[in-house]
């Protein structure tokens, strides 16, 4: 007997009312996926009001979707998301369901994966066919290692890190929506209002030179070399990692990354930033990359043009002075 | 109320790291490793201590699953201000799927009728996201992840949490309890332990549970292979003294026009 061809699910992101870019990375690796299974792909997308995205998201990379419309659904909702999708799941069977490494994605596919008794897996960045299966590579150990995993159940549920699949001229060769209608409602979880709590400072997104101080430094007061140092180059700003705004060394204004701003200025210099994958979201397209950490292996590294394995507070005062001497030479 | 927080020990990230040469999976830290409690979980600590200090009814029991050595963090949660410490103990086996974890907590969880649960948003050195949203399901318990702020209402019946999200947005979320919250750093300012609490925490042992005597838990997935990830640019390394790697960083900016 033959087979049954895998069902690869690519569960798009709206927002707003409209398929968020993450929905083109989540389809480009629904593909690969399916490519390497010999399978097929079929975008899921819920909202209210979701028909004109179903069509617009079939038309854009000809695929088969199915839309699920949900009147409860204006807001993201992870109750709904999580009961919808199972519900959807137990009757159309997919084998791997890919959703978005988002706030939203993460917030609902592990109780989804426990529900349907699936693996999870979390921020894949690869997808390869070994030894008669599917293994999917992530970071791990605080970025330091590349880690394959093995799913162990007939269904899996995973997250797409974002920069890793491209959706560039993407066609699935359907372009079917069929559609249902929901009639879940909101049970013990309910969505409020969406706030607009941070800007990105405009200095930051603008600068051509961003030096970004991380936890390394280790005390407030050495952000001051910091300061000195990106004050030595024109239309230049001061960045900072999460914990750094966290313990207020600087305002969230100045956070880069998943959280914060994303940067792509012409120097980067990464001052005892570790480079956690929600760091390098925000500055991996900058031009140059240069990274100061006594780490020999910090993930940064690997990202980086430029690898300094220094005490960046010792470091930082000798940089400045050369620079003052290697001025116009 | 009843509050659970669950918290991980977690390697020091400047752990050196070796891999087995047939590169299966094997991995070794080797040297004296320090440990610390992960980063996010100090949050969901000083989150629950708080909520103590507001409702004077209040509970709170500190969770880990780890080796003997992981009983570190719980000395630290107690030390916070958290009434006791559970600790189940597990074998240092390497990887462990945060199903595992999930089960063996929801194991412990469902005969203690929490109110509420919260856990780190993420664990630092496996950045899985999985374990909090997981034991909700576990539970059929309501969950919001990613908090950056939380009110539990004066009734104890349900809780308003605000989730960040990407591009500086934050969503609110209303739970009914019990419910799993994962938390997310600058919720707060987590406290230091102070010495009458962690003097207390030295006496009153922990109680510990082992992982085998709780029902079997499968993983989801098997970690079949590590390896140092690939580089995505160049990445000159400098090398000599500190002097040297500043006049050599400097000639590469001025080749690069990026300094005059
Ligand atoms: C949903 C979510 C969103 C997130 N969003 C963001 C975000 O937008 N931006 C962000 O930055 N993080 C974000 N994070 C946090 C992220 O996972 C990391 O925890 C954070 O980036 C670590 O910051 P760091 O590199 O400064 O600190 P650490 O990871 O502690 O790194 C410090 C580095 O400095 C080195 N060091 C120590 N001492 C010295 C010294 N004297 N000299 C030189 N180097 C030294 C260390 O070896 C290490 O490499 C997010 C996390 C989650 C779960
Ligand atoms: N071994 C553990 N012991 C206690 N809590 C844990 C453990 N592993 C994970 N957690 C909790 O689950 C959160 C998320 O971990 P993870 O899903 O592994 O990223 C952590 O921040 C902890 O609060």
């Amino acid at each position: 007997m033959e087979e049954k061809r895998p069902l690869v699910w690519a569960v798009a992101e709206l927002r707003g009312g409209d398929i968020a870019p993450v929905t083109g990375e989540i389809l480009a690796c629904a593909a690969e996926i399916s490519r390497l299974a010999g399978g097929t792909v079929r975008a899921v997308v819920l909202g209210r009001e979701v028909f004109p995205a179903a069509e617009a998201l079939a038309e854009q990379y000809s695929v088969d979707v199915t839309a699920v419309e949900n009147q409860y659904l204006a807001d993201y909702n992870g109750g709904l998301f999580k009961e919808i999708l199972a519900n959807l799941a137990e009757r159309s069977s997919p084998d791997i369901i890919c959703l978005g490494h988002t706030s939203r994605g993460l917030d609902f596919s592990p109780g989804l994966a426990v529900r349907l008794g699936a693996s999870c897996l979390t921020g894949v960045e690869k997808a390869a066919y070994q030894d008669g299966g599917l293994v999917f590579t992530r970071p791990w150990f605080h970025g330091k290692l590349a880690a394959d995993f093995r799913p162990l159940n007939h269904l899996t549920v995973l997250t797409v890190q974002s920069g890793c699949f491209k959706p560039d001229g993407l066609d699935l060769g359907g372009g079917r929506v069929e559609s249902e209608v929901s009639k879940v409602v909101p049970d013990r979880i309910r969505a409020g209002s969406v706030i607009k709590a941070r800007n990105s400072a405009s200095e930051l997104t603008r600068a051509e030179v961003v030096v970004a101080a991380g936890r390394g430094l280790g005390k407030k007061e050495n952000l001051a070399q910091v300061q000195r140092l990106a004050s030595m180059f024109p239309r230049s700003a001061v960045a900072g990692s999460r914990p750094v705004c966290d313990m207020g060394w600087l305002g969230y204004a100045s956070q880069v990354g998943q959280t914060g701003s994303t940067v792509a200025p012409r120097l980067y210099l990464a001052c005892g930033i570790s480079g956690a994958r929600q760091h390098t979201a925000g500055m991996q397209s900058a031009e140059f990359i240069v990274a100061v950490s006594t780490d020999p292996n910090a993930a940064i590294f690997n990202v980086a043009d430029v690898a300094v394995v220094e005490d960046v507070n010792s470091f930082l005062p000798v940089l400045m002075e050369e620079l003052e001497k290697g001025r116009g030479l | 109320m009843k509050i659970l927080v669950c918290l991980k020990q977690v390697p020091d990230r400047e752990s050196l790291i070796e891999i087995d040469e047939n590169g299966r999976g094997g991995f070794r830290l080797p040297g004296q490793v320090r440990a610390w409690v992960n980063h996010f979980d100090e949050f969901a600590v000083e989150e629950a201590v708080r909520l103590k200090e507001k409702r004077p009814a209040t509970e709170v029991d500190a969770l880990t699953i780890g080796p003997e050595s992981a009983a570190a963090v719980l000395e630290r949660a107690v030390g916070m201000g958290a009434d006791r410490g559970v600790h189940i103990l597990a074998g240092d086996e390497g990887y462990r799927s945060p199903l595992v974890t999930a089960r063996w907590m929801a194991a412990y969880a469902v005969k203690q009728n929490y109110d509420l649960i919260l856990t780190g948003a993420m664990a630092e050195d496996d950045t899985q996201a999985q374990t909090g949203p997981m034991l909700a399901e576990l539970l059929d318990m309501s969950w919001a992840t990613f908090a950056v702020s939380l009110q539990v209402a004066l009734n104890g019946l349900t809780a308003t949490a605000l989730r960040e999200v990407e591009n500086g947005f934050q969503e609110e979320v209303f739970l009914s309890l019990p419910a799993v919250v994962t938390v997310q750093t600058g919720i707060n300012k987590p406290r230091y332990p102070s010495l009458s609490n962690i003097l207390r925490a030295r006496k009153e042992k922990p109680e510990t549970i082992r992982a085998e005597d709780l029902p079997l838990a499968e993983a989801g997935e098997e970690l079949v292979a590590v390896r140092r990830p690939g580089r995505t640019r160049a990445g000159i390394m400098l090398e000599g003294a500190s002097r040297d790697k500043a006049v050599r960083l400097v000639e590469i900016l001025k080749g690069k026009g990026l300094w005059p």
